[in-house]
């Protein structure tokens, strides 16, 4: 035996055995993970390899790529100033409504609001996007012909003359966030055994709209109303209908400024399972509900 | 014994003090469905009303439990039209949807390319409609009508937006 092999082998004899734990890959054996560039270290950024994944695969809506888009370029455009806080009223239309009248979803021997627009189930509304009831809006206002006592949130005049020469009453009415939830899913609301909230009224810029006669403002007077009912008339050249005394109780129906349903007073609390209604007789509190 | 194990049971000397309210605090999985700490009166005055007068105007504000039944008129401005006896001498029937409404769709896919006009509810020879609806929108295209019969769910899909169309020609049947 050489002299060299006989050095190995004792050292052999000395090292430990050589097992799972204490043997090590060859140098140069693993390759360092190249650094890629770019966001997702210079992959496909989720497209996918090749095929119409990675060609056919739209970015989002005013995404250019590696531009600065073009609606995030300009700084400033005043004219947008606020609008994700603008009053948002979505539309309806009188078509809408004679159908749903036709369908007999909406009960016309009984005045119409916004809980009867919901309770059919067809429409939504959301407050928390800003939306603060619904428009009416002109479409179909030549085949519209129901006599109807309508409320809504937002009119146009020639919406306002289809319904007058129908023989039917219009009011423009305001409802802040917190009542509007608690029109919107009425019986949802009287579950949760809280008080009826009391109306708020508008806020500055729209209490000129809500106490104008001529948009049928809740808050205006109601004598000028029924005169602006008849400038309108002869506007659009119709004659009002004369007004039937079987329903002329209920075309005359009005809620107060602070009520938010028809009947039941703010600060009433409804309990569904019993069918009573609890009334507040705290003088402050009715203080605080009266109108 | 690992560093984290050693902790953990540190942790649970510890908390063996305490041990008594650690296992009878409940987890409410909200603030508001939590029970109160003591039974609360209701401090404000009130009076129970049981006036049938006034829960009549509480039900006026509550919801349909179901969809109602039109009302047979002479005429329905808004252009709606109710179906009619006529259609049981037809050999086939779209019935309406609970809405009363025709069921004639619209699918739009692959962004706004692809259109299909779905015909749901269909009862009785489903290919004689199919055939009749074909040469019906046949008259204003130029292209070939594409069309695809489901006997099994009875729904016809008719290539191209012919919705209008194909309400138009069910309301003639008076379907």
């Amino acid at each position: 035996m050489s002299n060299t092999t006989e050095k190995a082998l004792n050292l052999l004899r000395y090292l430990p055995r050589v097992c799972i734990s204490n043997i090590r890959d060859n140098p140069g054996a693993h390759k360092q993970a190249r650094r890629g560039r770019g966001q997702h270290g210079g992959d496909y950024h989720g497209a996918g390899n090749k095929g119409a994944k990675a060609r056919q695969s739209y970015t989002r809506l005013g995404y250019e790529m590696g531009n600065n888009p073009f609606y995030l370029r300009f700084p400033f455009e005043p004219y947008y100033k606020g609008h994700h806080l603008k009053r948002q009223y979505p539309p309806v239309s009188l078509l809408n409504l004679q159908k749903l009248i036709d369908t007999n979803r909406i009960d016309t021997t009984k005045p119409i609001d916004l809980v009867a627009i919901m309770n059919t189930g067809l429409f939504r509304l959301y407050p928390d996007q800003q939306h603060f009831g619904f428009q009416l809006t002109d479409e179909g206002a030549d085949i519209f012909s129901a006599k109807i006592n309508l409320e809504i949130q937002w009119t146009s005049e020639p919406v306002i003359a289809a319904i007058e020469r129908a023989g039917g009453f219009v009011t423009t009415a305001y409802y802040d966030a917190q009542s509007l939830h608690a029109m919107i899913n009425t019986k949802k609301f009287f579950e949760r055994g809280i008080p009826i909230p009391r109306r708020m009224m508008p806020p500055p810029d729209a209490i000129e709209y809500y106490s104008n006669p001529a948009n049928r403002g809740y808050l205006s007077d109601p004598e000028k109303i029924s005169k602006e009912r008849l400038v309108l008339a002869q506007k659009y050249g119709y004659t009002l209908p004369k007004l039937d005394d079987q329903i002329l109780e209920m075309l005359k129906e009005r809620k107060d400024p602070r009520q938010i349903f028809y009947g039941l007073h703010p600060g009433w609390v409804v309990n569904l399972t019993d069918k009573v209604i609890l009334k507040p007789l705290d003088e402050e509190l009715k203080e605080y509900y009266a109108s | 014994m690992s560093l984290r194990c050693y902790f953990s049971q540190l942790l649970r000397s510890r908390l063996s003090a305490h041990s008594n309210t650690y296992k009878n605090s409940v987890r409410h999985a909200t603030y508001k469905a939590s029970p109160f700490a003591e039974d609360i009166e209701p401090t404000v005055k009130y009076e129970v009303s049981k006036n049938p007068e006034e829960w009549k105007y509480v039900e006026r504000a509550l919801p349909l439990t179901i969809v109602p039944q039109p009302i047979r008129k002479e005429s329905y401005p808004s252009g709606w039209k109710p179906q009619t006896e006529d259609v049981k001498k037809l050999p086939y029937l779209v019935q309406r949807t609970k809405n009363h409404m025709i069921p004639v769709y619209l699918q739009i896919s692959q962004r706004g390319v692809r259109r299909h006009t779905f015909v749901r509810k269909i009862q009785g020879d489903i290919n004689l409609l199919e055939q009749e609806l074909k040469e019906f929108l046949q008259k204003e295209s130029f292209q070939p009508i594409r069309s695809q019969v489901n006997e099994l769910t009875g729904i016809i899909r008719i290539n191209g937006d012919h919705v209008n169309a194909i309400k138009y020609f069910l309301e003639k049947k008076n379907l």
